[in-house]
């Protein structure tokens, strides 16, 4: 097969040819982290939806559709779900970062609430997305490299190559780079997306074919659950304890995994992207038309067709696909694919890098690293977390899957802190603190990585994944909003540092809303309790029967569920549009935005404080590792 | 190339039209020719025209030309298909579907770029574009 090495070549050719330009403009390493904050709005519009759905869409979205049917619909309101918090945050990050100027969200929770512990948390989230997330979706694209070629390229050389073209671009151009080549590789990655549906589609002949198909198995009593929510809640055990009846589909089941897919906007990932846009101009318009209609309209209609024909004729799937279709398409398709996934991998990477470097090891431990100094050991790292990456793919791909199935529970963690920023101004920092703490506690005691754990040190806990069918995402929040309410009720004395309260000040001065928009107030959480109830949230349940006939025909032609989430998704649009244009949350600002000046404080010597912190490092490394061992070696299986 | 703001937005969209169009039009073309399709050429040529109209509309948004590398790669890739293309005939081994289908793009995008050249800078200034006058003609000028 000569098409797929010519176009991977040529897709090299192209990252390098824009890694080149981004390093020219970068002036090697001036602009290195944030692209001198010039990207532009539509650019970073396209590279945020773009991240968070594209290889998503493809590898993961369309194959849990193809393995368990509409029986969770929040998959098909991704666009929506992610346009939310969009909305909701990014044009007040966009003012705090420009007000203080700063470019990364550890740097904003460091200036806003002087927590190492939030920016240490942010760093790991970045990290988790890096290397495993992204890892873990790098690997399902070796694996088809290796099915592709019959196995002339295995999958560990893949991986490895496929890791050396990102690593190239991310190292060479940065920010710059990954936002450049992130807008190409973004509608790309969408076109493919259209493309697979179309060829999936031209396989079974028709989209009356496909809904024949589907109303055929949806006849089969062992295949009907797959065309509805399976009830409002089961109280099980969750899985691996407890089967749920039919199936772990249900409506909250639905909710929670909304939710978890919102932590993608709360990452620090997202926040690199916004912080590094020249204006907010573009938020609207970007989370509207781009992230909610745009791929939103792509996921309820291209992605749910993909993965309806596999449910069908799992040949249809999107590996099947590959390797029936013509060389040129698939080669085409594949690196469609690739560009979507490694354009959430550059921007995990590079985020991860910087986090690790900038906010954790210079403050620490070397302050008085040079700025080219700073963006070498960037390099480097980006170098071992891409090469951390690659190894865990080959060696321990389950401990990835564990691993990456975190990044998003534990980033929709960092919801309170965000929310205390922008709007919930009472949310104090030992509120945001705690709250955090425990919701991390939330997700990893509903997840296999916190059961791996302690199973490791001999302790069994009596529930599995997503007890109850509720994501660990909402676990995690519920305990992170419960201690946050308690917390901030008894700490609303303690007062906040002077650049937060310069930010509360400037965001209250700045975003004052119309009369118009304050009179719309309660209209709005009408409107986006309603569409989350309905599109998302238990409400559901009436989509199981809604365009169902008197005799079980379906209505609209389609499974009802189908049509449900699609009537939804163009109402989920709107409610998108109301909030950002109507509501003014992430309506265009032409105001410009002064930098901030703090009072000048002496800067004392860190060089011995920064020695005795490295010291007690290594010791807490050293000793964890031991009692760790010593337990596991007691009590472990 | 200048880098400045506007020339790299406008070379992003330059790479993502060819990214999407581009290639979807040279693979159905192909296709049509393994299939022995001339209708799925057709559209495969559909494709391509597409994509040089929309760059062409984005050439109009940023007030710009092809630039020369754009010019070099663009003239370059039709001689050398239409050298393929040539040899082709010449050599026997196409179908009259192939064939039509060559014809079809060669001739679709010799005459777009007739087009282009006429409605962009008027008769007298397309011949001009290609009219190089020697050093002794301007001096006796």
């Amino acid at each position: 097969m000569v098409w797929l090495p010519l176009y991977g070549l040529f897709y090299a050719a192209v990252t390098l040819y824009w890694a080149r330009i981004a390093a020219r403009e970068n002036g090697n390493f001036e602009t290195f982290f944030s692209a001198g904050h010039s990207l532009a709005p539509w650019i970073s519009a396209l590279v945020l939806a773009g991240a968070s759905l594209s290889g998503w869409a493809v590898l993961d979205g369309a194959a849990e559709i193809g393995e368990g049917g509409f029986g969770v619909p929040a998959l098909l309101q991704a666009g929506i779900a992610l346009a939310l918090p969009g909305v909701f945050f990014f044009k007040r990050l966009w003012l705090l970062g420009q007000r203080l100027r700063l470019s990364s969200q550890g740097e904003l929770l460091r200036s806003y609430y002087g927590s190492e512990f939030l920016v240490a948390f942010s760093a790991l989230v970045g990290v988790i997305f890096a290397v495993a997330f992204a890892g873990m979706q790098l690997a399902a694209l070796s694996r088809l490299v290796e099915g592709l070629t019959g196995g002339q390229v295995s999958a560990p050389v893949a991986a490895t190559l496929l890791a050396v073209v990102l690593f190239g671009y991310v190292v060479i151009g940065g920010m710059r780079a990954v936002g450049y080549l992130g807008a190409v590789q973004a509608v790309l990655a969408a076109a493919v997306l259209a493309g697979f549906a179309g060829f999936a589609l031209i396989g079974l002949g028709s989209f009356g074919a496909l809904n024949a198909g589907l109303s055929a198995l949806a006849a089969d009593p062992g295949q009907a659950g797959k065309f509805m929510v399976a009830g409002v809640i089961q109280f099980t055990a969750g899985v691996g304890r407890e089967a749920a009846a039919g199936h772990e589909g249900t409506a909250v089941a639905s909710l929670t995994i909304a939710f978890a897919l919102m932590g993608f906007q709360a990452s620090p990932l997202a926040a690199k992207v916004i912080l590094s846009t020249r204006s907010p101009s573009g938020v609207a318009a970007g989370q509207t038309w781009v992230m909610a209609g745009a791929f939103g309209g792509l996921i309820a209609l291209c992605m749910a067709s993909l993965g309806a024909a596999a449910m069908i004729n799992p040949a249809l799937g999107v590996a099947g696909l590959l390797t029936n279709l013509s060389p040129w398409f698939a080669a085409w398709l594949f690196i469609g694919l690739l560009a979507g996934v490694q354009l959430m991998a550059g921007l995990a990477l590079l985020t991860a890098g910087e986090a690790v470097v900038r906010h954790l090891y210079k403050p620490w431990f070397h302050g008085s690293l040079s700025r080219r100094g700073t963006v070498t050991l960037t390099r480097i790292v980006i170098g071992i977390l891409a090469l951390i990456s690659v190894l865990m793919q080959a060696l321990t791909p389950v401990t990835l899957s564990v691993l990456g199935a975190l990044a998003l529970p534990l980033a929709f963690q960092l919801w309170t802190p965000l929310l205390g920023m922008t709007w919930m101004r009472w949310i104090t920092r030992p509120a945001a603190v705690t709250g955090v703490g425990f919701g991390i506690a939330g997700v990893l005691l509903t997840e296999p990585f916190g059961h791996a754990v302690l199973s490791f040190l001999g302790l069994d806990l009596p529930w599995g994944r997503a007890p109850w069918t509720i994501h660990s995402a909402a676990w995690g929040m519920a305990a992170n909003i419960a201690v946050t309410l308690l917390v901030s009720v008894f700490t609303q004395r303690r007062g906040y540092g002077e650049e937060a309260q310069e930010a509360r000040r400037s965001l209250h001065g700045t975003l004052r809303t119309s009369p118009r928009a304050r009179a719309l107030k309660s209209t709005a959480w009408a409107v986006v309790l309603a569409w989350l109830f309905l599109a998302v949230g238990p409400g559901l349940i009436f989509g199981n029967a809604a365009f169902v006939g008197p005799e079980g025909k379906w209505l609209l032609g389609m499974p009802s569920l189908w049509g449900w989430s699609l009537l939804f998704w163009a109402l989920g649009l709107g409610v998108v549009w109301f909030l950002s244009y109507k509501m003014e949350m992430a309506s265009p600002l032409a105001i410009d935005i002064p930098a901030y000046e703090p009072r000048p404080r002496l800067r004392r010597d860190q060089t011995a404080a920064e020695r005795e912190r490295l010291r007690a490092l290594v010791v807490t490394l050293a000793v964890g590792f031991a009692l760790i061992v010593l337990t596991a070696l007691s009590f472990g299986g | 190339m200048s880098t400045s703001g506007p020339i790299i937005e406008r070379s992003i969209l330059i790479f993502t039209i060819w990214a999407v169009l581009g290639f979807f039009g040279l693979g159905c073309f192909l296709e049509g020719l393994a299939r022995d399709s001339w209708s799925i050429s057709a559209l495969g040529v559909f494709g391509i025209v597409l994509a040089f109209v929309a760059h062409i509309v984005i050439n109009g948004v940023f007030a710009t030309d092809f630039t020369r590398g754009e010019t070099v790669l663009g003239i370059g890739s039709y001689g050398l298909l239409g050298l393929v293309f040539i040899a082709g005939a010449v050599g026997g081994g196409m179908t009259m579907t192939d064939y039509y289908s060559g014809l079809t793009l060669f001739g679709v995008l010799a005459a777009g770029f007739l087009a282009y050249l006429f409605t962009r800078h008027g008769l007298r200034g397309a011949f001009s574009r290609f009219h190089v006058k020697t050093a002794s003609a301007q001096e006796g000028s």
